[in-house]
């Protein structure tokens, strides 16, 4: 049993066919990537398995429910949390709140206990925040927890991103371009913490990445996407060693 | 049949209002991503400077006893008018939303709501509490054209509208300031790079917007001669919600929207009662479906399901603009 | 150019610098003072106003006790100016002054004995203090006592729109129609169960019981808003921005409309003889009431995702948020309490109609949010006091207040585009805590010595 299947999806915008019968399947523990050139459809395909958008056509189930047509916030509860390529993060939040609110779902005080301050709030605050703090801890940004977003410099903020997804409890993590505009230096701490986070949660993950060298040394298994539709699946090496690939990525980047 | 035509001529007439008027809001939004909340009360302004060009005119007419054709006195209180209440819109531009074009845009609305405020409550303070009444510059005629009596002031407003429109679209299509004012609309960034600054089309959109505010002030002081200082209140409100319906900085679709909302207007109120003998929403048997005091109700209903259903106004493109804090 | 406007700034800052070096040597010997210090303080100052006030004022050269600190009085008569201030200063700056800087340390040590008991021991004095101080400062007069209770009322309808103009980041324009169903549905309530008039009839209930079913009015006139406000919220579901903005004002017109054209509760003559129950204790307590509850709730995860949706929908959704549910929320919850203050409103005046919720009644609310700050909690108490105490003090100005107030507006719209007091938190616990530590008072004393 697959941890999440994505079955024949294909999704046009107007008359545009941006996904082509795009198929996956993730299972427990493992890492898969997404590469290809712009405009490929990688972060499409991410939207219409997060739910932001609806496929035109095929399945995608987590477990054993189909998640086709729920709506985002409930495709996350179900266990699929994920961050963005361009840090969505909350401008007006300390790093601490951005984790506790992804906690969201979780929360049971409800209205009342909104309303009226109830112990049980404070105690499912609490909880939340201790829980924030240990992720916040995960990702190494424990010390900033009470800063303001806006104040924290780059490579900071997509380790809160991290923390803010991990939080919503997935069983499958899914990184929209985790180290896109990092320094090597930060490239580095991100990949060793994406290691961690999959070494001690036991997650599955699903990234999308431009840099071959991540994809090359953290993925079990790499789909290459062009034009929306999937030309190679395979091992790292046999992704590096296919003409295909090479082709679409000629001339698009270096490849390093 | 003839019952009909006569409240398309009535529309024609509100909608010309709510056009000019929508069209400033439209123009400003496309320009500045902003509205322009005191537009209504710099129709208001430009009612009273019509007034005073008017009056002032008349009285150095009498005085050298120059027999100026009153057709063409009105003319010249329009251009005028167009021309002194557009350096009042440059001005509050200039005091109002420059300083504050960084800042979130709801402070700015705020602001333009304090200058409306400003704008009526200096009126009051200058010129008192009491009414003025425009001088009546057009002996009314009615034509009566197959049944339908049309006024001559409502063909002189319905046709000055539209020619007034027409040069707007002439001047924002061909001239190189209406193209700055496009490409702002486009891409606020490429401005400077047309040799352009922000400032110089921000305060020109103002003047035309206010100009065309002007023109509709004194075309509807020839319709209903009474000014008050409130005036631009009711009808600016209404303008700015046609501006919407058409479709943020849509100049054609704010036209469009403005004549839209003068039909939706006369219309709702002269709907036939199906039942005439019963009395679904008035408390007496009558003709009419919707008694005319339940206009506004209707009106607002019908604009609040439109853009449920369309939330980006008729002529819109889908995207999501919010309020940045 | 530049180096012209780099010396005029220079010269600004250092004058700035010595004005704040100033003002802050007049502070230093408050800065230990506990908020409980303050109250004393006003307290002694109010009590002295009551028992010399009239007294003083006579001496002065003035009538009666100058309503609202002077100001109303010095703008009908310039020469009264310096019996005004000298008034302001005997009854109120210098008793408050003396007696704060005296009881610091006995007030600092009452504060941490209070905060050693459950904090609501603490908030229940505080607020003691606060209605002994507010209820004996209105006693003074009927006048008082009105600006007072709209002071009030407006404090409570600038906190329930900052939650959906601040914390949600939606321009609503609603508020008036919010109010309006919240100022009908109460009244309608209590006339029809109370009072015997000629529009509903005989009342339904024994009049002497009313006065307790009063909250019931004023949950029904909440409960009516928050109906009408699904009329908004639904919308927002797809739509926000400028587009939203129209949807709420439509509604407000609609509401208006819709209550000029209800025979029953008069049409555009209003509705008038509402039972006097809204007295200064009743509109005190349930001001305090949704400044906690609304406190409360945006500072619980639940309200904080109110900010999520605003800063970023998209990713509010990725996590889990049900971003539609907290628009439901945010708008029902804010028309609640403008309901309530609609209905309260509608209680203090004894007479509404529909003309009252109208634009102008817009044009104050957003005033009031935008002044005092937005997504703050104390924003809005410092917007809508600071506003209605100044439209009362300027009242004599006639015409011109309307002038002078937007342009104070505007003022503080371009010096600070978010408010004067703007995303800030509403820390009950740091407003009552003592203002300096038992141990460093010691040390204090000892190097004084």
């Amino acid at each position: 049993m697959s941890l999440l299947r994505v079955e024949n999806v294909t999704h046009y915008f107007g008359g545009l066919r941006a996904v082509h019968n795009y198929n996956l399947r993730v299972e427990p523990g493992q890492i898969r990537g997404l590469i290809g050139p712009n405009g490929a459809g990688k972060t499409t395909i991410f939207n219409l398995i997060t739910g932001i958008y609806t496929p035109t056509e095929g399945e995608i189930w987590l477990e054993d429910s189909s998640i086709v047509g729920l709506r985002p916030y409930e495709i996350a509860s179900s266990g699929l949390g994920r961050t963005f390529q361009n840090l969505r993060l909350w401008r007006h939040m300390t790093v601490l709140e951005h984790v506790k609110m992804a906690h969201y779902s979780k929360i049971s005080y409800g209205l009342i206990g909104a309303f009226f301050g109830t112990p049980k709030r404070h105690r499912e605050e609490a909880e939340i925040e201790e829980k924030a703090n240990s992720l916040l801890e995960l990702v190494e940004v424990r010390p900033l927890a009470d800063q303001i977003v806006t104040n924290l410099p780059y490579g900071a903020l997509r380790r809160v991103e991290m923390a803010r997804a991990l939080a919503t409890e997935p069983k499958v993590l899914f990184l929209d371009e985790p180290t896109a505009g990092m320094n090597p230096e930060e490239l580095t701490r991100m990949m060793d913490i994406i290691r961690r986070v999959h070494g001690e949660l036991g997650l599955a993950i699903f990234l999308i990445e431009h840099r071959m060298k991540v994809v090359m040394d953290l993925c079990n298994t790499i789909q290459t996407l062009v034009f929306g539709e999937v030309i190679a699946e395979g091992t790292p090496e046999e992704t590096q060693n296919n003409p295909r690939v090479i082709e679409a990525y000629l001339g698009e980047e270096v490849v390093t | 049949m003839t019952f009909f035509f006569q409240n398309v001529v009535n529309a024609l007439q509100w909608g010309s209002f709510y056009a000019l008027i929508a069209l400033g809001y439209s123009m400003v939004y496309g320009v500045l991503l902003l509205f322009n909340f005191a537009h209504g009360d710099i129709f208001m302004v430009g009612a009273y400077i019509g007034f005073f060009v008017v009056s002032g005119l008349l009285a150095v007419a009498s005085m050298s006893s120059l027999l100026l054709p009153n057709w063409l006195l009105l003319v010249l209180g329009i251009i005028f008018a167009m021309f002194l209440t557009s350096f009042v819109g440059m001005l509050v531009e200039r005091v109002g939303y420059r300083p504050l074009r960084a800042a979130p845009r709801a402070s700015a609305a705020i602001t333009g709501l304090m200058i409306g405020i400003i704008l009526e409550t200096g009126n009051l303070a200058l010129l008192g509490a009491r009414r003025v009444s425009f001088p009546s510059l057009i002996a009314t005629t009615t034509y009566n054209i197959g049944g339908v009596s049309i006024t001559n002031k409502k063909i002189t407003i319905v046709l000055v509208s539209l020619l007034l429109m027409l040069v707007l679209h002439q001047f924002v299509q061909r001239t190189k300031w209406g193209m700055a004012m496009r490409a702002t609309a486009f891409d606020f960034s490429v401005v400077p790079l047309m040799g352009v600054s922000i400032n110089t089309i921000a305060a020109l959109t103002f003047g035309l917007g206010s100009a065309l505010a002007a023109a509709a002030g004194i075309l509807f002081s020839v319709a209903y001669p009474v000014l008050d200082p409130y005036m631009g209140i009711t009808i600016g409100w209404k303008a700015f919600v046609a501006a919407i319906l058409g479709g943020r900085g849509s100049i054609l679709g704010a036209a469009l929207a403005g004549f839209l909302m003068g039909f939706i207007e006369i219309f709702v109120v002269v709907i036939p009662n199906p039942f005439p003998t019963m009395f679904p929403f008035s408390l007496f048997p009558a003709p009419y479906l919707f008694p005319s005091t339940l206009r506004d109700l209707v009106a607002f209903s019908i604009i609040l399901l439109i853009l449920t259903f369309k939330p980006h106004g008729l002529f819109g493109e889908a995207h999501t603009a919010r309020l940045r804090l | 150019m530049g180096v012209r406007t780099g010396v005029r700034s220079g010269e600004l800052s250092t004058g700035r610098n010595r004005l704040g070096q100033l003002l802050n040597r007049i502070w230093a010997p408050f800065s230990q003072v506990p908020l409980l210090g303050w109250l004393l303080g006003a307290l002694i100052a109010v009590a002295l106003e009551q028992l010399l006030g009239t007294y003083l004022a006579r001496i002065l050269g003035m009538i009666k006790i100058p309503a609202l600190f002077g100001f109303a009085i010095v703008l009908k008569d310039l020469a009264l100016i310096p019996s005004a201030i000298l008034y302001v200063l005997l009854i109120y700056v210098l008793p408050v002054a003396v007696i704060a800087r005296l009881s610091a340390s006995l007030a600092n040590r009452l504060a941490a004995k209070l905060l050693s008991f459950p904090m609501w021991v603490s908030v229940i004095v505080h607020l003691g203090l606060l209605y002994a101080v507010l209820g004996l400062w209105a006693g003074v007069s009927d006048y008082r006592t009105l600006v007072a209770r709209l002071t009030l009322i407006g404090i409570m309808l600038t906190l329930s729109l900052n939650v959906v103009n601040g914390y949600m980041g939606e321009f609503s324009c609603s508020h008036p129609g919010f109010m309006a169903l919240g100022a009908y549905g109460a009244s309608v309530f209590t006339m029809v169960a109370f009072v015997d008039d000629r529009a509903f009839g005989p009342p339904l209930l024994p009049p002497a019981l009313g006065p307790f079913m009063f909250p019931t009015a004023l949950i029904v006139g909440g409960a009516t808003a928050a109906l009408g406000a699904t009329l908004v919220a639904i919308p927002s579901f797809r739509t926000r921005g400028d587009y939203l903005a129209i949807i709420s004002l439509a509604f407000t017109f609609i509401v208006k409309s819709f209550i000029e054209n209800l025979e029953v509760v008069g049409g555009p003559r209003g509705l008038g003889s509402q039972p006097d129950w809204a007295n200064l204790p009743t509109v005190f307590v349930w001001t305090v009431l949704c400044l906690w509850i609304i406190n409360n709730f945006v500072r619980s995860t639940l309200g904080k995702a109110l900010n999520a949706v605003r800063d970023e929908e998209m990713a509010a959704n990725a996590m889990t948020v049900n971003t539609r549910r907290t628009k439901m929320i945010a708008f029902l919850f804010a028309a609640f309490w403008a309901g309530v203050a609609g209905g309260l409103f509608a209680h203090v005046l004894r007479y509404i109609n529909p003309g009252t919720f109208g634009l102008q009644k817009l044009a104050e609310v957003l005033a009031m949010v935008y002044f005092g700050g937005l997504n703050s909690v104390a924003g809005p108490i410092v917007g809508a006091v600071s506003f209605n105490l100044l439209g009362e003090a300027l009242r004599p100005l006639e015409v011109y207040k309307w002038i002078i107030i937007p342009l104070l507006l505007i003022v503080v719209m371009i010096f600070r585009p978010t408010g004067l007091i703007a995303f800030r938190e509403f820390d009950v616990k740091n407003l009552l805590e003592p203002k300096q530590k038992p141990e460093e008072e010691v040390e204090h004393v000892a190097a004084a010595r």
